[in-house]
């Protein structure tokens, strides 16, 4: 029997073909976890957009466990793995620019830390923010008492270089 | 402008303590030598104060934003008392502020401090007490303001791009680092032109407290 040569190739062909597209339906499967969202900011309050995130665990601080980039309003989100509990470092950098931030994460009640089905992911003090997180009244008050401090340092060394002046005046006045 | 805790390995942040633990003493010393030394203290003490806010004044420059630093001014003025000052007022400014951080205070205080007293030393070419050399007292009040800013900017984008490290995109990083240049030259103008408006203030007002 001869085999036409274009049959043989719709048989490999058909044969090649992945089940998925053999189906008509499709699934779609979720997974509930808990995620943590970080905003990296300037200073000024300009988000750090596009810059570059890396994240460590804690079992592994030498190596990154994710890379990653910023969006545009400075945010990025991502998933710890539950069973690694302790200081998750998150490192954001642009232009030189950036901070370092520890985000511990400890397992359940139990303390077991993974394994089991039931852990949750406790975030126990996730800063919203990377920058440092005062309100520009709280700045202000900060910045007004620093200016206070180097003023008062001032008046402290002025005063003290006018203060022979008198003495030298009340001398004269006994001479006189 | 200012070099964050975290991101550079530990050998620069010692290094940098190493540079402004010499120049501190070198500039305490040069102090000392003086008939009365404490009597610039009161200005230092301003202008340290002056430095200390100006980081909280940004001026928004993509891809980042810009401050005031003020070091060519506290160079001109305070002369071998900038370094300290400068000193003093980035550690408040780590500690209150956050801004840079206790492990790279050394580094800080060297990217900053040192074009400080460069500064000085590029002012000392002026006589601001001659009235017929006022342009020439201008132009040597804008290259030390401006060419502080430049040259600590100078400084922050090599120790950058020599510290890229392996875990991020060198190359991203490196093209960004060089555009925010563009940026500090922009600062470095700005910087020029409101020293040459102090010096030229003070002139009028009081020359005998530009140091020179």
């Amino acid at each position: 029997m001869k085999i036409q040569p274009l049959s043989f190739l719709l048989f490999c062909t058909v044969l090649g073909i992945s089940p998925k597209v053999w189906a008509h339906g499709a699934n779609i499967s979720y997974q509930q976890t808990q995620a943590i969202e970080i905003q990296a900011q300037y200073d000024g309050g300009t988000p750090m957009d596009n810059a570059q995130v890396t994240v460590y665990a804690p079992d592994d601080p030498a190596n990154p466990w994710l890379k990653g980039m910023t969006d545009a309003e400075g945010k990025f989100t991502f998933s710890p793995d539950p069973t690694v509990t302790g200081n998750w470092d998150v490192k954001v950098r642009q232009a030189g620019h950036g901070d370092l931030v520890s985000i511990p994460i400890a397992g359940n009640a139990n303390g077991d830390g993974g394994g089991g089905e039931n852990n949750t992911v406790q975030i126990a003090t996730a800063p919203t923010s990377m920058n440092s997180g005062y309100t520009p009244l709280q700045k202000a008050v900060m910045a007004a008492v620093g200016v206070w401090g180097c003023v008062g340092t001032a008046l402290f060394f002025a005063r003290r270089k006018s203060s022979p002046t008198p003495a030298v005046h009340s001398e004269s006045r006994v001479e006189g | 402008m200012h070099i964050p805790d975290g991101l550079l390995p530990s050998s620069v942040y010692i290094s940098g303590y190493a540079i402004t633990g010499g120049v501190t003493w070198y500039s305490l010393r040069q102090i000392s030598k003086k008939s009365n030394p404490q009597a610039e203290i009161p200005q230092a003490s301003l202008l340290t104060a002056a430095f200390f806010v100006s980081s909280l004044i940004h001026i928004p420059i993509p891809p980042t934003s810009i401050h005031f630093v003020l070091n060519g001014l506290m160079g001109i003025v305070l002369g071998y008392y900038a370094f300290p000052a400068i000193l003093i007022g980035l550690f408040f400014q780590a500690v209150m502020f956050g801004h840079g951080g206790i492990a790279a205070l050394g580094m800080n205080a060297a990217m900053m401090g040192i074009p400080a007293l460069l500064a000085s030393s590029v002012f000392r070419f002026s006589n601001p007490l001659e009235r017929k050399q006022k342009t020439w007292t201008g132009i040597c009040a804008f290259i030390a303001g401006s060419g502080a800013i430049a040259l600590s900017a100078s400084i922050f984008t090599l120790v950058t791009l020599a510290t890229i490290s392996d875990s991020i995109d060198a190359q991203a990083e490196r093209t960004i680092t060089l555009l925010a240049l563009g940026g500090y030259g922009i600062q470095a103008l700005l910087e020029g032109i409101f020293t040459v408006m102090v010096v030229s203030f003070l002139v009028r007002v009081k020359p005998e407290l530009l140091d020179c």
